[in-house]
């Protein structure tokens, strides 16, 4: 508890002071304006006056400044002016009342010591006063009664005490500051923390126990040396120097630093450490002094606890991320897992809605960029009512299309709700956020929370990511869409949709797009009918799915019947191909494909494979037999690959199929299973190339559909027999096939070389007739039966026979008659038959 | 060079101009085949020989173009010879078209071009 005076500084005391004197000078001034009595000597009250103001002037302007000394003399003065007035002037009351003014500023000021001097001063001053004004007055002899004894007082207890602070011996002192050394030292031995002292020099001149502790040096050791070299490690010795330097130049302000380094033990080992530095003036001594306290330990804890909360805190962050970005996941796969938008926006509000923990969600598309529908709506009753489509700007949903900004609403008006579903709900907030694909609004999401649930404005930055997934989602089941349609188009354009009738083959095909595959595959087939009676087959399959396979086997398709029509080699033909596809700008583009030739005439087959699964042949009843041989490298992996020919007999009454490989792959099988289960079932199957194929598709593909797409293709080498018909198209070039045809049944019937010339020579008269004057009509027909060595041979159209005439007409009916035992010409409105016959004879 | 299924070359020797004809001429190749034919004899040559031994197979279409050739030779006064062995479906043909009757057949190139 500190006393009175210590609660006021010098400054306060002094301005305190400076008012009492203007007090005792205005006093002065009202006893000259209204004077009680004649003995009022106004030039000496005047001087007094001006002097009492001019001091207090000083006193106030150097307030701040004065010492404690300058403030007794001061009020002294003030006592002293005071005193004189009193005696130049008749005393009245107003004089005790400034004096216990003045009393009463020493008592309330200054150290009750100093404030009874004052007053003995004031006690002195009145008494003079009064005894030279009024010898008799009973104030002096009160004054005298009571201030004797008082000062007396003073003055003896004043002396007292320094009796008693020098009354102790030297050797007392010596004893008592040893003790307290002692003392001292103990409680810094006993201390917890190292104390450690060092003079100006910096030498060590205390050093405690825990000290000792804590460095590894004893006391002896460690005194005397220089604490820089003692405790502080090579780095922290210039920073040491540098703080040394300034608390030894300090102003007095800075006595304490508490600083945190690296201290260095005895063996030699570094640790982290507290110091707090006092300056301690001890005499005309500087004495630094040091509390040093090892803090690894706190060190460690703290790290310990940044770890622990930067842990927590990671592992949190990981938790929400992980749960975000799952429930994300949910609503991207549901994109990839559906095949219409429809589908996927369903599957997208219900996965919004549990994501986001909402009770009820509404997916809007937008339409010409001007109203919104709903599309889909989770959570809210079954309601029958579909609402007309939304303009931009009505409704909540509405508005969130105009301003293309998320909103939040509590409490929303039930009638300011688009989706009839969640009108009738009790909302308590309801959030929505445009869809934007491709930078235009494509829809708008809404989700609303019934209480107790609660959306907050932190809400929408989860519902603003969960809707650019949604828009994600629609803009690629659009672009999907889009591409889907293009591609299946595509696709179906590039397959053929009818086979060519080929005379005495056979050909039939299948395509089965896969169950759950949502895009086109590159899978694809063609039949080309070559000269001479040739077929040329083709089984490809590109690379890839979607539009980029399907322009590929566009170009494919187009390039290859082009050079098959130039009559090349298969191998040059698909050597083309894969200069193609190599020269493709895309790296990945790649296509397997087989191509093979066959020619019927000379009951073989030629074939190319860059990277295909072999074909399979069936002869007869014998067993199926894969065509494994010239087999080379996929189109477009190699610039410059070598496609080898390699030919096999395929004989009257053999079947060639073609396939893609979803026919033989299965996951987590072998092909090779693949290939013996097609071989398995080719062997139990029809012939007839439809039926085989039938057989097979029933036999290999799962009833659920093929994880794949699967092309096939069977040609069938037909049995000749005694019959045959064909039908041709009425253009020059299917005169060389009929002649094939030809050819190969009457060679089967027994005819010899140029009996088969010979005939062919007449058939083709009548089948040039029939290409030439056949109108716009269909195709011609040509048929053949062998009755007893007599072939007959019926050509029929459905255009006019020309009468003979002069020239080239008249020729080819001549030849016939000529080269044939009969030849019978029927026209009729329909059109013209011709039958030839001729015996055989070779 | 090809049209439809037949093979054409033709050789400048000398004066003459052989035309060999392979595979099969029909109405597929006929009138493209003989326009060629033609159009390689020049003014200055003194004749023309087609050269039929190897080809496979002639009909009506055939007859009439080298009806044409040599109905275009006779009126710039040049020679035509044909090339067919005998027993060949293709001599059959020209025998029953007395196709003689416009031009001489051979059964070698050979006496084809002693002839002119």
């Amino acid at each position: 508890m500190r006393e009175l005076h210590e609660l006021f500084d010098l400054g306060v005391k002094a301005r305190s002071l400076a008012y009492l004197f203007l007090a005792g000078a205005g006093l002065g001034v009202l006893t000259l304006v209204f004077p009680h009595s004649d003995l009022v000597r106004d030039r000496e009250l005047v001087i007094l006056a001006a002097v009492a103001t001019a001091l207090s002037v000083v006193m106030y302007v150097l307030a701040d400044r004065l010492k404690e000394w300058q403030l007794h003399a001061f009020l002294a003065t003030g006592t002293v002016i005071l005193t004189l007035a009193n005696y130049f002037v008749e005393a009245t009351v107003l004089y005790p009342v400034m004096y216990t003014w003045t009393a009463l500023y020493a008592f309330y000021f200054f150290r009750l010591p100093v404030a009874l001097a004052h007053v003995a001063l004031i006690a002195v001053g009145y008494g003079i006063v009064m005894i030279v004004i009024e010898p008799d007055s009973a104030v002096i002899r009160w004054l005298l009664a009571v201030g004797t004894p008082l000062i007396a007082g003073l003055l003896i207890s004043r002396l007292l005490m320094r009796l008693r602070s020098e009354g102790l011996s030297a050797e007392e002192r010596a004893r008592a500051v040893q003790r307290s050394e002692a003392r001292t030292r103990l409680v810094l031995d006993s201390a917890p923390d190292a104390f450690v002292a060092i003079d100006p020099d910096g030498l060590v001149n205390s050093w405690n126990a825990a000290s000792e502790r804590l460095f590894g040096w004893s006391a002896a050791e460690a005194i005397g040396k220089p604490l820089r070299s003692l405790i502080f490690p090579d780095h922290e010795r210039e920073a040491y120097d540098e703080r040394r330097r300034i608390l030894l130049e300090a102003p007095e302000a800075v006595k304490v630093m508490r600083v945190e380094s690296e201290l260095q033990r005895r063996d030699g080992s570094v640790f982290p450490a507290e110091r707090t530095i006092s300056r301690v003036r001890i005499g005309p001594e500087i004495v630094m002094t040091a509390f040093l306290r090892d803090i690894g330990d706190r060190r460690r804890a703290e790290r310990e606890r940044e770890q622990l909360v930067r842990e927590q805190a990671a592992r949190a962050e990981a938790e929400r991320t992980t749960a975000m970005v799952s429930g994300m996941q949910l609503l991207v796969d549901a994109a990839l897992r559906h095949r219409t938008l429809g589908d996927i926006l369903d599957d997208l509000v219900v996965r919004v809605r549990s994501v986001l923990d909402a009770d009820a969600a509404t997916i809007f598309l937008a339409e010409d960029r001007a109203s919104l529908v709903i599309a889909a709506s989770s959570g809210g009753p079954a309601v029958d009512e579909r609402p007309a489509p939304i303009p931009f700007g009505e409704y909540f949903a509405g508005r969130v299309a105009l301003s293309q900004e998320a909103q939040l609403a509590h409490n929303p008006d039930p009638a300011d709700i688009a989706d009839p579903s969640m009108r009738a709900m009790e909302i308590d907030s309801l959030i929505g956020v445009p869809l934007t694909a491709e930078g235009e609004i494509a829809g708008v999401l809404t989700v609303c929370a019934t209480a107790p649930h609660h959306f907050r404005e932190e809400d929408l930055g989860l519902l603003r990511l969960a809707a650019d997934r949604v828009a994600l989602a629609i803009s690629h089941a659009r672009v999907y869409e889009r591409e889907h349609r293009i591609a299946e188009t595509l696709q179906r354009s590039l397959l053929p949709d009818k086979l060519p009738k080929l005379p005495g083959l056979d050909v039939e095909a299948r395509y089965l797009p896969a169950a759950a595959e949502a895009e086109v595959g590159g899978d694809w087939y063609d039949v080309i009918p070559l000269a001479r009676g040739g077929v040329g087959l083709v089984m490809g399959d590109v690379a890839g799915k979607g539009l980029a396979a399907a322009s590929m086997v566009g170009q494919l398709r187009s390039a290859l019947r082009a050079y098959a029509f130039e009559n090349h080699d298969p191998s040059t033909v698909v050597e083309q191909l894969n200069r193609l596809v190599w020269a493709e700008a895309d790296d990945s583009q790649m296509a397997t494909l087989l191509y093979a030739v066959i020619d019927p005439a000379e009951s073989a087959v030629r074939w190319v494979n860059a990277g295909h699964p072999a074909p399979l042949l069936v002869a007869g009843e014998a067993e199926p037999l894969f065509l494994e041989g010239g087999s080379s490298v996929p189109l477009g992996v190699l610039p410059f690959p070598t496609y080898g020919e390699v030919s096999a007999r395929m004989d009257p009454d053999s079947t060639i199929l073609l396939y893609t490989d979803g026919l033989v792959e299965r996951p987590g099988e072998h092909i090779d299973q693949g290939m013996a289960r097609l071989a398995a079932g080719v062997g139990a199957a029809p012939r007839e190339p439809g039926p085989l194929l039938d057989h097979l598709i029933g036999a290999l593909v799962p009833a659920a559909g093929a994880p794949d797409d699967i092309a096939l293709l069977a040609l069938r080498n037909m049995p000749v027999s005694d019959r045959f018909s064909a039908e041709f198209p009425t253009q020059p070039e299917s005169l060389a096939r009929m002649r094939e045809l030809l050819r190969r049944w009457l060679g089967h019937a027994g005819g010899s070389p140029h009996e088969i010339a010979e005939i062919t020579t007449a058939c083709g008269e009548a089948a040039t007739n029939a290409i030439e004057h056949a109108g716009v009509g269909g195709p011609f027909q040509v048929s053949g039966v062998l009755v007893e060595r007599e072939v007959e041979i019926t050509v029929q159209d459905y255009g006019e026979w020309r009468a003979a005439r002069e020239g080239d007409q008249g020729r080819g009916l001549a030849l016939m008659r000529a080269l044939m035992d009969t030849v019978e010409v029927t026209p009729t409105p329909e059109g013209t038959t011709v039958r030839i016959r001729r015996a055989l004879t070779g | 060079m090809t049209e439809g299924l037949v093979g054409l070359e033709i050789e400048e020797r000398e004066d003459v101009v052989v035309a060999t004809l392979t595979g099969e001429l029909d109405i597929a190749g006929a009138g493209a085949t003989g326009e060629r034919i033609g159009e390689a004899v020049p003014t200055s040559a003194q004749g023309l020989v087609v050269d039929m031994s190897r080809l496979e197979f002639i009909d009506s279409s055939g007859v009439a173009m080298l009806f044409g050739l040599a109905r275009r030779l006779g009126s710039r006064r040049q020679e035509l010879r044909v090339v067919a062995p005998g027993g060949e479906p293709v001599k059959r043909v020209l025998e029953i078209v007395e196709f003689n009757r416009a031009a001489p057949i051979h059964d070698d190139l050979a006496a084809a071009l002693g002839t002119i």
